[in-house]
């Protein structure tokens, strides 16, 4: 696939194509929210991210300079995306719905220069902008230049930017894509990838699911989300196939419209969005001509046996979930065609992706114990490093292995079986949650004390947020406050953030160095055995 | 009157609400803003809504519609 020794991914999505003769391939079949059809060939989308590299070039950004997408999924920011890479800015991409908070850490962390968003979310960034002194540009993609604040039109500066674009011949190393990811303590952390990640993306796109040349292939993650950027843009266009995108969110009935009417024949999309179609009336699903239909597949969380014996009757076609992280950069364990399914694991390694499960004492686990789910480092897709953080980076691994933090078990067959996280960061609906972040943005409310967040199992999500407050003893609980911890945490933090329940409590348990018993909490709310509580401060 | 209440909900003061809007039409209307939006406009309007009524608003107006339905029942 690499030619020349040109890495760059947004050379390889665009250029490479076109110069293989997909010119006039479609390369996006783009839905708006009315599933008014537009289509992008590999020609326009090459011409339009020369120009949006021209366009950031003329403003005077640099390699290496940090870019993001700020956008609900549009067709604007899959043109930033490649754009910004082939001018090789490390380009990274925010979920439109996070707050203030969540912008200012990450954007704050990047020291970004350059930000693409649209009006409606001008305001989140004109509240942290002050804290921004890097930031000089934010390009709008539906509003009007105020060049005093560095706000310019994206539209204008398409316009007069050339279609031609050179781009610089970019080595493996070269950093590519950025993701932020949360951990159970601190602020989020960024993870760096490289263009070299295009091999593992582009290979595991082909070999797991199984892309070729006529394939009409639809994955509905946001572009936020590492599934969105690996193979939402990546893995797919560096192998020329056309995609759908699609500007909605979950719709049954919209979704199966389009499943039928483009013929999709590889879907990729996630657990909760399946247990919700499972939720849906049959007639939804019957009568449906679903005969292009090859092969669906999930990422996110784990998929729990129901949707696969669900897909078998109702769909009559398997379910192969998919296993990896925002710092994998692509598919680790999987199931896939050809590999019998057990329903409820995660699967095998892919081929060239050594995994192991690691006891506490650094040892292998023998099979069937549970232990740290680790990867023998050195794959394409690995990430380099955390932005600014390397200590903790180095942290992830030892003796040769990347301990994901989840922990799993291998049974005697060579699947592999998820188990849990090693730390306290919740999985709700395929996005990881940071409890540190929400107990901080309750803290910011004047009535609470103190406050402890956790994951609790949860049918549709995977894991649902909780919240539990102690307030000062002036206030008293009362569902206003409630709306208002609410609308705090989903401005600040995000929507998804936001606590599904949130509990009024006397105190939250801390040990006797103040931190927080999130174990305790859990067992509370679950309603079983709390465990060693002699650390428990009294 | 349910203007004033999805700006806040929704954090954007450029909301400007007609009986045609649905979710679509607003960027960060999604399923879990949804609930913050059903909790604010029951503590405003005072009034409850079940689950399967919810299900069926298409747009703003049928939720107008359902309040004042409700506010009439309760006069």
């Amino acid at each position: 696939m690499i030619q020349g020794n040109q890495f760059n991914i947004g050379h390889i999505c665009t250029r490479q194509q076109c110069e293989a003769g997909f010119d006039d391939k479609v390369a996006m079949r783009w839905l708006a929210l009315n599933q008014e059809l537009v289509e992008y060939t590999f020609h326009d989308l090459e011409l339009a991210s020369n120009r949006f590299a021209n366009a950031l070039t003329s403003l005077g950004l640099r390699s290496g300079d940090v870019f993001f997408t700020f956008l609900p999924k549009m067709p604007e920011q899959f043109i930033a995306f490649l754009g910004a890479l082939k001018a090789r800015m490390v380009t990274g991409t925010l979920f439109s719905n996070f707050g203030d908070e969540a912008l200012l850490d990450r954007l704050g962390d990047a020291r970004a220069k350059c930000i693409i968003t649209k009006k409606s979310f001008l305001k989140k960034i004109g509240r942290i902008r002050s804290e921004l002194p890097e930031l000089r540009y934010i390009l709008l993609v539906d509003g009007e230049d105020n060049s005093l604040h560095g706000i310019l039109n994206y539209k204008e500066l398409m316009e007069t930017a050339s279609p031609d674009f050179e781009t610089p011949l970019t080595d493996s190393d070269t950093p590519s894509v950025l993701h932020y990811t949360s951990g159970s303590t601190g602020k989020p952390k960024g993870v760096l990838h490289r263009h070299k990640s295009v091999l593992h993306q582009n290979r595991t796109a082909a070999e797991v699911l199984g892309l070729h040349g006529d394939d009409i292939y639809w994955c509905t993650a946001d572009q936020g989300w590492v599934t969105g950027t690996s193979y939402g843009i990546i893995g797919p266009w560096s192998l020329g196939v056309t995609q759908v995108h699609f500007a909605g969110a979950y719709d049954a009935p919209a979704w199966f419209d389009i499943l039928e009417r483009e013929k999709v024949t590889v879907w990729y999309t996630a657990p909760t969005a399946l247990r919700m179609l499972m939720r849906e009336a049959p007639v939804i699903f019957t009568g449906r001509d679903l005969s292009q239909l090859r092969h669906i597949f999930s990422v996110g969380e784990p998929l729990n046996p129901e949707v696969i014996h669900w897909a078998r009757r109702t769909l009559n076609r398997d379910i192969y979930d998919t296993w990896f992280q925002t710092e994998t950069g692509g598919i680790m364990i999987t199931n896939r065609p050809g590999l019998d399914i057990k329903p409820g694991s995660m699967g095998k390694p892919v081929c060239g992706i050594e995994a192991a499960i690691i006891s506490d004492d650094g040892l292998p686990a023998p099979n069937g114990e549970q232990g740290n789910l680790c990867l023998k480092s050195g794959w394409p897709s690995m990430f380099v490093t955390y932005l600014n953080n390397d200590e903790v980076y180095r942290q992830k691994f030892r003796n040769g292995y990347y301990y994901t933090g989840d922990t799993a078990y291998k049974d005697v067959d060579g699947y592999y079986w998820f188990m849990g996280r090693s730390d306290d960061v919740i999985n709700t609906a395929g996005h990881l949650i940071s409890p540190f972040e929400v107990e901080s943005a309750l803290l910011e409310i004047d009535e609470v004390a103190e406050s402890g967040v956790i994951g609790a199992p949860d049918d549709l999500l995977f894991e649902k947020v909780i919240a539990f407050v102690h307030l000062h003893d002036r206030y008293e609980w009362s569902r206003e406050l409630e709306l208002k911890l609410r609308l705090h945490v989903a401005n600040k933090v995000s929507s998804i953030a936001t606590p599904q329940e949130i509990l009024a409590v006397d105190s939250i348990p801390k040990n006797k160095s103040g931190k927080i018993m999130r174990r305790v909490l859990k067992a509370r709310y679950l309603g079983t055995d709390v465990g060693d509580i002699s650390t428990m401060e009294i | 009157m349910l203007t004033p209440i999805f700006r806040e909900v929704f954090d954007d003061e450029t909301i400007e609400l007609r009986r045609e809007t649905t979710g679509d039409d607003i960027d960060m209307w999604d399923s879990l803003t949804h609930m913050n939006l059903v909790i604010a406009v029951e503590l405003k309007f005072k009034v409850k809504f079940a689950l399967g009524e919810l299900l069926t608003l298409k747009n703003v107006g049928g939720m107008l519609d359902l309040i004042n339905k409700k506010n009439e029942r309760l006069s």
